[in-house]
């Protein structure tokens, strides 16, 4: 395969060249890697608004002191069906979605290596939460022991407990198939002129994702499993009584739990490196730093987990070294944001969407990266653990961090995926309502928490109503906001129509491409250097 | 690089890393075993 001869968009005269089959067949059997892209993007919107539902259920019951509307044990299934499906089925899919739709897009690769690998994991995933949502039904209710499903209480969730530990092992095979499937792709189908550090951050960040991935998903099916053998088969890893620990189950599930975070970030961080440079007009400043500090992030996140079990018992060495290993990872995370600053600088900006989103990001974002390093102190996390304050912190970086830049990637390859341009002042719209209720929302959990309001409680004592009726009031507002968005996809299609280049200021193979992106695009490789040339 | 040393690097990054899952999985299990 010889690569220096032809240009860059070699789709138009590809004599092979063949649509997609008609019909429900089209999205069943999918091995092509924009289909499958759109398919988990889907699927994660809807579970967005299932997971979102819950949490309407959450914050209406919340509103105002005393049981309003649910028991505490539904109150309870609420909390752990929301995080385990807006963690599994939302965030991480939406950006397997974007990985399935632009990696081999901003590489130059005709699909994914590993094509039907990539419709089983797919296809895996509403099989997963299918069984996670059917536990609904279930007599004992579903799981309600938090989405930490730490041992001795999740042995008492009823007949939903197999379901959950065997959805859960179906998100992790999902995840794994489809991280080996980002690995081998980055690494075998680039460009040949694509070196690794020419490669785009977006890529780049979900190369680092994916070792994540590979590395402790198959730690939390490790830890389900021997929840499942404790609970059936008469082994005792995490039953005291038996002779096993506890408190292992909690080492094992961070180990895998404190990455996972990373997991569902460094994407959106590549995302954002990607739309900040376009809206500036300029390069992205420090690619390379960018890259390695990504990988420090990523190495840190494996010796930091016990700060999530600062409370449980450790000895001083260990509480100390978790602390300031924990502390350490602020500064390959402030190199990217004085890079992200640093690109904006003197830039010739513009405020579109994508634009706002990626603003709002890198601010929100850093709220919680604050309150995480606050959260790292070990002798003022015995006071804050367990508390508002946690729910707080997690939340800015996952709503804010994760999802805004979710929104802003959706919102910058919108017009390379329908081909028109979407509606800037309904995006804008969407923006400014998500951002205004996102902090009515989770702002005031930081005082709730600092005041001592605990954390997975359907009630509360009286002095803490003021700003839990805020917060649910800003989060119905911002449930109501999303529907905003849903409103920019219906009309996605009815726009002016979309340029290849989409963006003055964009860069890269993905913007080569025509707009839609035709079904088949790279059959020949293209030559990267292209794609670098408006900047340099 | 041509069509057929691609596949082949792409079966043996594939097999590389589903080793290094499995590994993963098998490990942090055997560490249960040791530990409980
Ligand atoms: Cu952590």
């Amino acid at each position: 395969m010889t690569a220096t001869t032809v240009d860059t968009n070699a789709a138009d005269h590809d004599d092979h060249d063949h649509g997609p089959t008609k019909g429900i067949g089209r999205w069943l059997f999918s091995t092509n890697h924009k289909d499958i892209g759109t398919m988990y993007l889907i699927f994660s919107l809807l579970m967005f608004f299932i997971g979102g539902s819950m949490a309407m259920v959450i914050r209406s019951e919340l509103a105002v002191p005393g049981l309003q509307f649910v028991h505490p044990e539904f109150f309870n299934s609420m909390t752990t069906m929301h995080a385990l499906i807006m963690v599994f089925g939302a965030v991480m899919p939406a950006f397997v979605g974007l990985a399935n739709w632009m990696i081999p897009l901003m590489i130059g690769a005709p699909d994914m290596a590993l094509p039907r690998m990539n419709n089983w994991s797919f296809w895996i995933l509403p099989i997963a939460f299918g069984i996670l949502l059917s536990t609904l039904l279930m007599p004992g209710g579903a799981p309600a022991g938090g989405w930490t499903m730490y041992p001795p209480l999740v042995l008492q969730t009823g007949d939903a407990f197999p379901f959950l530990i065997f959805s859960v092992h179906l998100m992790g095979l999902s995840s794994i198939m489809g991280a080996i499937n980002v690995i081998v792709t980055i690494i075998n189908m680039r460009a040949p002129d694509m070196t690794l550090l020419k490669m785009p951050m977006f890529v780049w960040t979900w190369l680092i994702t994916a070792y994540l991935l590979i590395a402790v998903m198959p730690v939390l099916a490790g830890a389900v499993t021997m929840l499942l053998t404790d609970q059936f088969f008469g082994t005792s890893f995490f039953l005291a009584a038996g002779g096993g620990d506890p408190v292992m189950f909690q080492h094992i599930f961070w180990f895998f739990g404190h990455p996972e975070v990373y997991i569902m970030i460094l994407p959106a961080f590549g995302v954002v490196s990607e739309i900040i440079p376009t809206f500036a007009r300029k390069k992205l400043f420090g690619h390379d730093s960018m890259v390695y500090a990504a990988s420090c992030i990523a190495f840190l996140s494996f010796i930091v987990w016990a700060h999530h079990m600062f409370t449980v018992g450790m000895p001083l060495t260990g509480q100390l070294f978790f602390m300031f290993a924990t502390m350490l990872i602020a500064v390959p995370t402030g190199v990217k944001i004085f890079n992200w600053i640093a690109t904006m600088w003197r830039g010739s900006m513009t405020f579109e969407t994508p634009m706002l989103f990626s603003l709002a990001f890198v601010f929100l974002f850093t709220i919680g990266g604050f309150s995480g390093l606050m959260l790292a102190i070990q002798p003022a996390d015995v006071q804050y653990h367990d508390t508002y304050f946690v729910v707080a912190h997690f939340h800015y970086v996952l709503v804010p961090g994760s999802v805004f830049a979710i929104m802003a990637g959706a919102y910058y390859w919108l017009p390379k995926w329908t081909g028109h341009m979407y509606n800037e002042k309904i995006g804008k719209l969407h923006f400014w309502t998500s951002t205004i209720f996102v902090n009515l929302t989770f702002f005031p959990m930081h005082f709730l928490g600092l005041a001592g309001m605990p954390r997975r409680i359907p009630d509360y004592s009286t002095q803490f109503t003021d700003f839990n009726t805020i917060a649910s009031v800003g989060a119905i507002g911002f449930g109501l906001s999303q529907l905003i968005f849903v409103w920019v996809l219906l009309t996605a299609k009815k726009g002016e129509t979309a340029t290849d280049r989409v963006w003055e200021g964009s860069h890269g193979l993905e913007w080569t491409v025509p707009s839609p992106a035709p079904w088949h695009t790279f059959t020949t490789p293209p030559k990267a250097r292209i794609a670098n040339e408006s900047f340099e | 690089m041509d069509e057929l040393e691609r596949k082949q690097r792409i079966r043996r990054t594939t097999l590389i890393f589903v080793a290094v899952a499995l590994a993963f999985y098998i490990g942090f299990i055997m560490m249960g075993v040791v530990r409980s």
